[in-house]
């Protein structure tokens, strides 16, 4: 499963997830508890625009200096016998990590939970080399054990569904014979997935924030799942976003503290995990063999332009989580394994306008997205700058929109347009209007009276009222 | 003595990222000094007895039981707690810490109730793994202790598997009053400080609170995933 | 003391559509002592281009904008989308050296309506009545770009006669968003019918809103629905007597 998630057209998925109440009511519900979650440990704090600042700061100048900091992880995790490889292309990572694979003779691949990894389709390229690939947090789980139903949501990515229907999933492919109440649900997948983790040869990690002074990555989890999968097999393979990265433990513990937060509400998750190589001397548990895989895949090309700041996103979610649009229309009408707001935003810039064109549009610009953001990424202003480059750069706007741009920028900018137009307007729509407002309205309007009244325009308009009033005033 | 590991690419990988930023290669990064540091206000003044309530307190967010105990009473609480929370089988690190606050005989003064005790024991590779996978109860002492979010950290090491603290059905921590500190910010300092004067780093720094759970179903909490399912912190005075 | 000399900048939907709007505001600053003018040559504030990415396009309407209001001391408008569109203009013409510093001295004199009452007049009760349970939505560029969130309720709640309802998930968009309302109509739909819900749920009989644009959405919204709400500006709901 790559970035992109299905071939329908726009329209057709928004409808589609209009449609799925089922979905709808578990998004809507997860948003308002997640929303007071992150509100309330915010508000704990006390302080959290400080540390949105902080934030920001720290994102900036490691982005800022991605090649400096990249170099001194990639030395450090070296002296501490892991492999780096840094991979331009998907292609490139997919083929490093299926070499380690079948030179370790691996066929038994666990995986914890990681973005980067669907992004550039790694389960396939290992299938396809002759390994079970098996996801081992939950929601990616159940996803994996329902014919691979594409993630709608970047910390949980099994959101889309309720519990029945998880039910049904365990019940059809695996013979699950219990009921739909969560704790037996998960029980039957903790000892499932049990014997997996211990048969495993290779386990395969995304990677929250990797750490350029020590070489460590640190891994921020609540099921465990990631701690078995750097815990048990032989092998561990981390593959980390390039942008991923922060200078020191400092940065880290500041970003992880803000991550939680934002994601989940939650002061820290049940377990940070910091993982520095393989296993020392002497050591029992913890792989024997390490290899880290830093992944471009696209972003190189974000660095420098005004969307740099994209790349400064810690994948908490939270604008996903505050997005109206997001809540309506579910994850998986935009298309990407990157939905809501930072996906709107990453995803055409990663995969290009051709295919995500519509996605800048799919936003009011209400800034709730901006507003939530712990790095203080400005979301909406990023949507807002990608409508320009289809407009101005790309020339892919409708001609009428052109047009009617043009007429407006005539209008607006010189009165005396205005004033013709202005003037005009209760002409030419008052044939439209009744009781004072339109209910059927031509052109563009059509699309508004489809769902509620236009109100016809007034005879005087204001000016003409001022100037009314004025002359009265002055006799 | 391990070797250094290989790095493929980084070149021409690193070459097009500082290109794309508009200037040449940087290799010397000055850090700034932050502007804001919030971090270090969290529970700033706060006294060593102030800091076990607020860990008391978190802790009951998180699904965690704690016990209070001085040093004295460790010995007899700990065996007192396995058969308390039903365990049948127990897994330690190997730490001179049980030493210390005399829970070396623990082995044997289980044997009575029939409780098999593992130490673990970095000869035997297989062996800890596999009695580990059953156990009910795993103990660790911890390495350091964040109050304000209830964490326990825990350093590897040779005799400190890293999992015993995680394939266990419980797991028991044990915290000595001094390693609790404010929050993550002091850890982590002390880890960058441990950095900076070249001294290694654990290969795996765990940063536990409370058992393991999820919110994959419909975002309800579900207690107990992979990871163990109840987890139990003792505090003790100092020795 | 000398009187206030206020620039009304009433905006394009107000304008041709609204104009009860615009002369409750008129006569609302009037009352509380200010000397109002209105600059004839304004036309609008270039939103519409400008958040359909016609920047260039949106550039016109704002230089020209600069150019109507130069002389005003402050410039005040009953509409929190338009006064931050206005605050945003410096930030449009970064970097030109000509655009960026009279954008600049624009952004800094311009105030929407609660907000000039209250922070600038130091007003709290200008002295309205008006019967009937209400609730406010609260307009998302606003409360979030602008940062107006008091100054409504304040002044809301010193309405004689009217009990202020809470509005149930008030920081939701009501789908408006300009073009949005009609590229993305069925979006636009599911957002504006939860906000209908909302104001019902709330038990008010009038809804009040400080931007016409999000007005006109709900309020179009209702009518279709046929819902027994009325739908009032602030400037009218602070200029009744
Ligand atoms: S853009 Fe900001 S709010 Fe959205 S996921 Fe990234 S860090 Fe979180």
């Amino acid at each position: 499963m790559a970035m992109k998630i299905g071939d329908k057209p726009f329209k057709e998925r928004v409808s589609d997830g209009i449609g799925n109440s089922f979905m709808r009511g578990a998004v809507s519900s997860a948003q308002g508890r997640l929303r007071s979650g992150r509100l309330n440990a915010a508000e704990e704090l006390g302080n959290w625009e400080e540390w949105r600042k902080l934030g920001e700061e720290i994102r900036a100048h490691t982005i800022e200096n991605l090649d400096y900091y990249l170099e001194l992880l990639s030395e450090n995790v070296t002296k501490r016998g892991g492999h780096v490889f840094f991979a331009e292309t998907a292609e490139e990572a997919n083929e490093y990590i299926t070499n380690v694979v079948k030179k370790k003779n691996g066929k038994k691949v666990v995986k914890s939970k990681s973005m980067v990894t669907e992004e550039i389709n790694l389960n396939e390229a290992l299938e396809k080399a002759g390994c079970e690939v098996i996801e081992s947090d939950l929601g990616e789980w159940i996803l994996q054990v329902d014919d691979h139903d594409p993630p709608s949501h970047i910390v949980a990515p099994a959101l889309h569904k309720n519990k029945e229907q998880i039910r049904d999933v365990f019940r059809d492919k695996l013979g699950y014979d219990k009921t739909e109440k969560p704790e037996e649900l998960a029980l039957f997948a903790r000892e499932k997935l049990r014997e997996e983790f211990l048969q495993a040869d290779i386990g395969v990690t995304g990677c929250n924030f990797a750490i350029a002074e020590s070489g460590t990555v640190s891994l921020v989890t609540n099921e465990g799942n990631a701690r078995m999968v750097t815990t048990i097999p032989k092998t561990q393979i981390t593959v980390m976003g390039m942008e991923r990265i922060v200078p020191t433990w400092e940065e880290m513990e500041v970003l992880v503290s803000m991550l939680t937060r934002a994601a989940v509400g939650q002061k820290l998750t049940s377990y940070i995990t910091a993982l520095t190589g393989p296993k020392q001397e002497g050591e029992v548990d913890g792989p024997e063999d390490f290899h880290l895989v830093i992944v471009d895949n696209g972003r190189s090309k974000i660095l420098g332009t005004a969307f740099q700041s994209i790349l400064h996103c810690i994948r908490c979610a939270a604008c996903i989580n505050v997005c109206p649009v997001y809540r309506h229309v579910g994850g998986h009408s935009y298309g990407s394994i990157y939905p809501g707001p930072v996906g709107a935003v990453l995803t055409p810039l990663l995969g290009g306008y051709e295919d995500y064109k519509e996605l800048p549009y799919a936003s009011t610009l209400c800034a709730a997205c901006t507003e939530a953001c712990p790095v203080k990424i400005p979301l909406h202003e990023h949507l807002l700058r990608h409508r320009q480059e289809i407009v101005e750069k790309e020339g892919k706007a409708p001609i009428f929109e052109n047009l009617s741009m043009k007429a407006f920028s005539m209008g607006t900018a010189s009165p005396s347009m205005y004033n013709i137009g202005s003037k005009l307007a209760p002409k030419a729509l008052g044939a439209f209007a009744k009781d004072d407002k339109i209910s059927d309205g031509p052109g563009p309007l059509k699309n508004w009276t489809e769902i509620r009244e236009f109100p016809a325009p007034k005879k005087d308009r204001f000016r003409d009222l001022y100037k009314k009033r004025k002359k009265e005033r002055g006799k | 003595m391990m070797g250094a590991g290989q790095v493929y690419n980084r070149n021409s990988f690193l070459d097009n990222l500082a290109k794309n930023l508009g200037r040449d290669r940087r290799r010397q990064v000055e850090k700034p000094a932050w502007n804001h540091n919030p971090q270090w206000d969290v529970l700033k003044d706060a006294s060593p007895d102030e800091l076990v309530e607020v860990l008391k307190q978190q802790c009951l967010r998180i699904h965690t039981d704690v016990h209070e105990t001085v040093s004295a009473e460790l010995p007899s609480l700990i065996p007192h707690l396995i058969k308390e929370y039903g365990g049948k089988s127990v897994v330690t690190w190997d730490d001179p810490r049980f030493d210390e606050y005399g829970l070396s005989g623990l082995t044997g003064e289980l044997s009575g109730d029939e409780i098999a005790v593992h130490v673990w024991d970095c000869e035997v590779v297989e062996e800890n793994l596999a009695f580990s996978a059953t156990a009910d109860v795993g103990i660790t002492f911890s390495d350091a202790t964040l109050a304000e979010s209830g964490t326990v950290v825990l350093f590897s090491d040779k005799g400190k598997g890293r999992a015993v603290s995680l394939l266990p059905v419980i797991y028991f921590a044990i915290i000595p009053k001094s390693t609790i500190v404010p929050r993550m910010t002091q850890v982590a300092k002390q880890v960058h400080d441990k950095v900076e004067k070249g001294e290694p780093v654990p290969s795996c720094v765990n940063f536990i609170s409370g058992p393991s759970n999820s919110a994959d179903i419909e975002m309800n909490l579900i207690v107990g995933v992979h990871g163990p399912v109840q987890a139990v912190y003792i505090i003790v005075d100092d020795k | 003391m000398r009187p206030m000399k206020v620039s009304l900048f009433v905006t394009c939907l107000i304008d041709i559509f609204q104009t009860d709007v615009g002369m409750d505001t008129l006569e609302l600053l009037e009352n509380l002592g200010c000397e109002v003018d209105f600059p004839e040559k304004q036309t609008c504030c270039g939103q519409p281009a400008y958040n359909s990415g016609y920047v260039d396009k949106a550039k016109e309407s704002m230089k020209h904008m600069i150019n109507v209001f130069e002389h005003s001391d402050y410039v005040v408008t009953p509409s929190g989308s338009c006064g931050t569109m206005f605050r945003e203009y410096p930030h449009v013409f970064k970097g030109d050296p000509v655009w960026e510093p009279r954008a600049q001295m624009l952004a800094d004199k311009t105030f929407e309506l609660t907000q000039f009452i209250v922070d600038v007049l130091g007003v709290e009760d200008v002295g309205a009545k008006l019967n009937g349970k209400a609730t406010y939505h609260t307009s998302c560029h606003m409360t979030r770009l602008l940062g107006v969130k008091e100054a409504p309720m304040k002044l809301l709640n010193n309405v004689e006669g009217l009990e202020m309802k809470p509005l149930p998930h008030n920081y939701n968009c009501c789908g408006f968003g300009g073009a949005f309302s009609v590229k993305m109509t069925e979006i636009s739909e599911q957002m504006v019918d939860e906000k209908v819900q909302g104001v019902e749920d709330s038990g008010a009989d009038i809804l009040i809103g400080a931007d016409c644009g999000c007005l006109m959405n709900i309020g179009g919204r209702i009518d279709r629905k046929g819902k027994p709400i009325k739908v009032m500006h602030i400037a009218s709901v602070l200029n009744s007597r």
